[in-house]
């Protein structure tokens, strides 16, 4: 199966060894993609056996992909690509022009290797993990590595990942790297290397699964004859181990993310989701008594076990980097007094220094009496003389790293650098060479990936996962494949656009069926879910601004229809309905002055310039872009509460934003588009609503979003009413504008069947204020405001009436006592309506008052954190 | 000498604040030069708990969060302290600066335990123009110890002492170049001068007792924290020099924390969450005890 090691380089790349007699009679008639890749194959491959036969699980792919066809394939990997959207996998990509979410690559072709290999390499890996948690252990302990001149004293106090308040920050537990992971690649020895470690909060493990579950949906033919391994199991050792170490049955588990920003956010979404677990930034909780607390809507909820994808040292503003926002003041004191476990725990960060592999053998003799068993790449550590010597020597065959990984400094290849670059180079380490780390570099072996419609080889490195499990590891069975964009060029990082893979561990027979998620009832028995209280603001940010874009579309959609009518008449008709109209538009979206400018002749000659920037300018508060932006920020910061059809219509949502943030010329001066746009849109919202209300469960996530959504529904309803009524208008022109008011409620179709074609105010406003059971009616909407705020949680007084329930209910009154005679009615000599103005105005007050009680109630309340450092210079003292 | 001990530190606060966390480093150590007992902390408002640990560097330092809404917060720290008289080392047949350099570079097991004193730290990074200056305070023939106290008196007559002049974040070459600063900023200067020459080097937090001009009543209040230098010379360990006095820190010198720059020991950290600004005030008594109240006891 291996390489032999003595076996050359330069035997390797003899390509004519790659293609071996017996191949050619199976592919004589047509060529088929094995052959064909086989001709491309110019280094050593993973196909490939130490003797240059195809590797039988690697043909038993073939097989199914030729199957399938060349085409066929292209055909699914569009599907997969489709698929990856529709479900919101995305990788945020750093200094991208707007911060946009970069789609997840998937490669269709999967990375195999075979079970027995695995197996072998899952020894190495639970070595290596065994080494790095006894020397976390040591380095925040004994010191013996250094004392005993092991690893030298600089990889620890010159390591920007060694934080001294994390000394005495340990896990009740024999192991303190709980979750390990490493990139390994195959090198020229035909053994997998270990490149690079992952030891504080390492991602991919959640990728890894979306990877697994696209392709068993798309692709499943390519399994066909294998037997594949499944990544659950991982899972249920995380979830046991999380659930030992809490000592507790029902433990609070919170998924600590840094935010939507951070670049594999929708990872932490994911796994939070998936796991169960609450998802939380760092503002969610808080050290109290001792204690970590989660800030849900139903008060404090204590945490026992945190998993964080926060770096080590943004986890506690008070004791690590002052200036984080991400982490949580005190947190670290809490963990040290055993009142919350966090998972990996600060302080591991200093394994990933890179010139800490250059010390894996001695130190894994000396903690571990072993020999390692997976190699790592060739490393130099620049602080010692004679490897300094070496590096400058040889730099040329060498890639020169930062050791602290946290430096931004892109790794530099020698092989590709110029003579001035070199020396440039040389010039940098020498001024610091403990800071320089230099590896061979090695080549690695190539691995078939679908590019542009052919199958070609590129290089790959296995991203793979380990977890502690009693006293030993448990191995990921299957991994995070990244291979490389561009040929010959090992960049597998997805900052600079690898694409990813699954990745298949293979047997021939059915493996032991491993064990399902075994966990005890009472881990299952937890109908409680938290509701942190940022995640509630943005629930309810959703439905106000979902709806704030659905009230101005219905708005701007029938303004937009009297406009096209009115070309008819030459523009000479309809002159007053269509200044009221774009009156009470202007109000709506409170985008002063708008139409409400003193000469409006030209505007109202030509309204469309400013329509246009009321749908596509996303700079203009209250237009739909600004508002739609705001809705889709929102809908990803709680991504954790979707299921995947809801992401499919968020998916679409976000869609709609991108035409409207960036439309074709041509169709900004079109009336048609921007119907059609709008139209599509408050399609795409009313399925969101419609999912929501389908799906979701009955819970405060579920109420906190209606209730939003029925405020701002409720708000833009009554200021289009009072903008259009309370002056009193020529009947002919009222007439006209009660049809347009019913439209904009969705009761136009109600009226004429209870009223025929007679149109008046009263009949007009009984139906819009006072209807029974009409979704769109004041009345109604506030009672249904009014059930779903009392079932919000109640923490002080649980069987009185809340400020919030109170608003309502004072509004729901006032709607349901007034008289309609009363509120069409004007004063003798007036044309202002005051009864209905009065009414409106109040309703429009209480109502506003529901969003300030409920963010008293259950919002966070935005403090802004400051660091002190007892500043002395300050004092009025004298220092001496 | 015996001495009371009252250091306290209020803030307060144009708006409410509603929690607060903080970190104290405030109590005395006790050492070989001097005993600390009766160590006691009040805060107000009262936090539910106040833990007590010991931090890396061996400095007993208390956490504790207050969660009421305060808009002013006190924290008195009040020991009471024995020190003792040192003798001062006798230097006349230590190595020369240059072998004490060679020295500290050849033993590694001593490197391990120094080095973190030897590396750049938070606040203490230097440059050329600081390496200059302090090698044109060590003469190399003679031995790190005169040249410690060569630097201290540079610093002592070259610079002005000035409050409210530099603020914690003034770098040291600004210092440098001003001639200009606190207690702290000569302390972070000579600490910067030693490290860039290739000694170890720690901070000292701490107090130091003032005596009010001749014929005068000593104020309450007019005390001060101090800070001063700790050196490591290889014949005789740690010692320590206080570069704003141009002293050896003897009696009068009271040791609350060792750490390698102001940011390991400041007396009082701490996160709040409010919306406004803040005022800060230290008050800092040092007590002498009467003998016969000593003896009473």
């Amino acid at each position: 199966m291996r390489l032999s090691p003595e076996m050359s380089k330069s035997h390797l790349y003899d390509t004519s060894r790659f293609i071996p007699a017996t191949e050619k009679m199976i592919t004589e008639v047509k060529k088929s993609l094995l052959k064909l890749y086989q001709q491309r194959i110019k280094s050593y491959d993973e196909i490939l056996d130490a003797q240059g036969q195809v590797k039988p699980y690697w043909k038993k792919l073939f097989e199914n992909l030729e199957k399938l066809g060349i085409n066929e394939l292209e055909v699914r990997n569009q599907e997969v690509i489709n698929k990856l959207r529709e479900n919101g996998v995305t990788y945020n990509v750093y200094g991208t022009p707007d911060e946009m979410s970069r789609p997840w690559r998937l490669d269709p072709i999967p990375f195999l290797l075979e079970k027995k290999e695995w197996d072998d390499i899952s020894k190495g890996l639970k070595q290596r993990a065994t080494l790095l948690d006894l020397m976390l252990k040591d380095i925040y302990g004994p010191q013996l590595l250094i004392k005993n001149g092991i690893i030298p004293a600089e990889l620890v106090y010159d390591n920007s990942g060694f934080f001294r308040p994390c000394f005495d920050v340990k896990i009740a537990a024999e192991k303190q790297l709980l979750m390990y992971a490493a990139d390994i690649a195959r090198g020229p020895d035909g053994r997998m290397w270990i490149v690079d470690n992952r030891t504080q909060a390492p991602s991919g493990s959640g990728y890894a699964v979306e990877n697994r579950s696209v392709m068993s949906k798309i692709l499943p033919e390519l399994t066909d004859g294998m037997f594949v391994s499944r990544l659950s199991p991982f899972f249920t050792s995380l979830h046991q181990q999380v659930i030992a170490l809490s000592h507790k049955q029902n433990p609070c588990i919170v998924y600590l993310t840094p935010g939507s920003r951070n670049e594999t956010y929708f990872e932490h979404a994911y796994l939070a989701a998936s796991l169960g677990y609450t998802l939380v930034q760092g503002d969610d909780l808080m050290v109290r008594d001792g204690f970590v607390w989660l800030k849900s809507i139903e008060g404090l909820e204590k945490v026992d076990v945190i998993i964080r994808r926060v770096d080590d040292e943004w986890c506690d503003p008070l004791e690590l980097r002052e200036d984080s926002r991400l982490g949580v003041p005190g947190l670290l004191q809490a963990a040290r007094s055993g009142n919350v476990c966090i998972i990996n725990p600060p302080g591991s960060s200093v394994l990933e220094n890179s010139a800490l592999l250059a010390f894996m053998a001695p130190a894994c003799r000396f903690l571990l009496n072993e020999e390692l068993l997976l190699p790592s790449i060739a490393t130099w550590w620049c602080g010692q003389p004679n490897e300094l010597q070496f590096v400058l020597d040889n730099l040329p065959k060498l890639i020169v790293k930062k050791a602290n990984r946290k430096q931004v400094f892109r790794s530099k290849f020698g092989s590709s650098l110029s003579e001035q670059a070199l020396e440039d180079l040389k010039k940098s380490i020498l001024q610091a060479p403990h800071e320089y780390v230099a590896q061979e570099e090695i080549s690695l072996s190539t691995t078939p990936s679908l590019v542009n419609g052919e199958l070609e080889p590129r290089l790959a490195a296995i991203r793979v996962f380990l977890v502690a499990h009693d006293n030993d590891y448990q191995v990921m069975q299957g991994g995070l494949t990244r291979s490389s964009a561009e040929k010959d060029r090992f960049a597998v990082s997805n900052q600079h656009g690898g694409v990813s893979k699954d990745t298949w561990i293979i047997s021939d027979a059915l493996p032991a069926q491993q064990e399902r998620m075994v966990l005890n009832r009472h881990d299952f028995n937890n109908p409680h879910t938290s509701l942190p209280s940022r995640s509630a603001e943005s629930l309810f940010w959703i439905g106000r601004y979902g709806e704030r874009v659905m009230a101005l579309a219905k708005l701007l959609q029938i303004i937009i229809n009297v406009l096209q009518e009115r070309r008819r008449f030459a523009g000479a008709l309809k002159v007053e309905q269509l200044d009221i109209l774009l009156q009470s538009l202007t109000h709506l979206t409170l985008t002063y002055p708008g139409f409400l400018i003193e000469d409006k002749e030209e505007m109202l000659k030509n309204p469309y310039p400013e329509l246009q920037s009321l749908v596509y300018d996303s700079y203009k508060m209250g237009s739909v872009a600004s508002s739609l932006t705001s809705l889709v920020n929102n809908l990803i910061a709680v991504s954790d509460k979707w299921n995947y059809d809801t992401w499919r219509v968020i998916y679409q949502i976000k869609n709609s934003l991108n035409k409207i943030k960036h439309p074709e010329k041509s169709e900004l001066t079109k009336a048609n588009n921007m119907q059609k746009v709008l139209e599509k849109l408050s399609n795409r919202i009313f399925t969101f609503y419609g999912i929501v209300t389908e799906t979701m469960p009955r819970e405060s996530g579920l109420y906190v979003l209606e209730t939003g959504k029925l405020i701002e529904r409720i708000l833009s309803k009554i200021s289009v009413l009072r903008t259009i009524f309370t002056i009193k208008n020529e009947t002919n022109i009222e007439n006209d504008l009660i049809e347009l008011v019913l439209i904009n409620h969705h009761l136009l179709v109600q009226y004429r069947q209870i009223y025929k074609s007679h149109f008046s105010l009263d009949s007009m406003l009984d139906m819009v204020l006072l209807g029974q059971n009409l979704p769109y009616s004041l009345a109604y909407q506030l009672d249904t405001l009014g059930t779903y705020v009392s079932k919000l949680p109640k923490t002080t007084q649980p069987h009185r009436l809340n400020q919030a329930e109170k608003a309502v209910l004072e509004a729901s009154t006032k709607v349901k006592l007034a008289d309609i005679n009363e509120l069409v009615s004007t004063a003798p000599d007036s044309t202002f309506r005051a009864t209905l103005d009065k009414l409106l105005a109040d309703v429009f007050q209480h109502i506003s008052d529901v969003t300030n009680h409920l963010t008293d109630l259950y919002f966070t309340h935005t403090e802004i954190q400051h660091a002190l450092l007892g500043i002395i210079e300050n004092t009025a003292t004298h220092e001496i | 000498m015996k001495y009371n001990l009252i250091h306290t530190t209020s803030y307060t606060y144009f708006e409410k604040v509603h929690h607060y966390h903080s970190l104290v480093c405030l109590r005395p150590q006790s050492l070989a030069t001097q005993i600390c007992d009766d160590f006691s902390l009040e805060i107000s408002p009262r936090p539910a708990q106040i833990i007590e640990r010991k931090d890396f560097f061996g400095n007993i330092v208390h956490y504790f969060s207050v969660h009421q809404p305060h808009q002013v917060l006190t924290v008195t720290a009040k020991s009471t302290v024995e020190s003792f008289a040192q003798k001062a080392p006798d230097y006349r047949f230590d190595m020369t600066t240059l072998q004490a350099r060679v020295h500290l570079e050849k033993i590694k097991e001593l490197r391990g335990d120094l080095l973190q004193y030897m590396l750049p730290s938070p606040f203490i990074t230097w440059d050329e123009e600081i390496r200059l200056f302090a090698k044109s305070c060590f003469p190399e023939n003679r031995s790190l110890y005169e040249g410690v106290r060569n630097l201290c008196h540079r610093i002592f007559s070259e610079f002005t002492f000035m409050s409210n002049y530099t603020t914690l974040y003034t770098p040291i070459k600004t210092v440098l170049r001003e001639r200009k600063g606190v207690c702290q900023d000569f302390s972070h200067l000579a600490i910067a001068c030693l490290r860039s020459l290739g000694f170890a080097a720690r901070y000292v937090s701490g107090y130091i007792e003032t005596l009010p001009p001749p014929g005068k009543e000593k104020l309450q209040g007019t005390d001060a924290s101090h800070a001063w230098v700790s050196v490591f010379i290889p014949e005789h360990g740690w010692c320590e020099f206080d570069p704003t006095n141009d002293m050896i820190p003897q009696e009068r010198h009271i040791i609350t924390a060792y750490g390698r720059d102001y940011s390991d020991v400041a007396p009082l950290k701490g996160v709040i969450f409010s919306s406004g600004r803040h005022n800060l005030s230290v008050s800092v008594d040092v007590l002498p005890l009467k003998e016969e109240i000593v003896a009473d006891k």
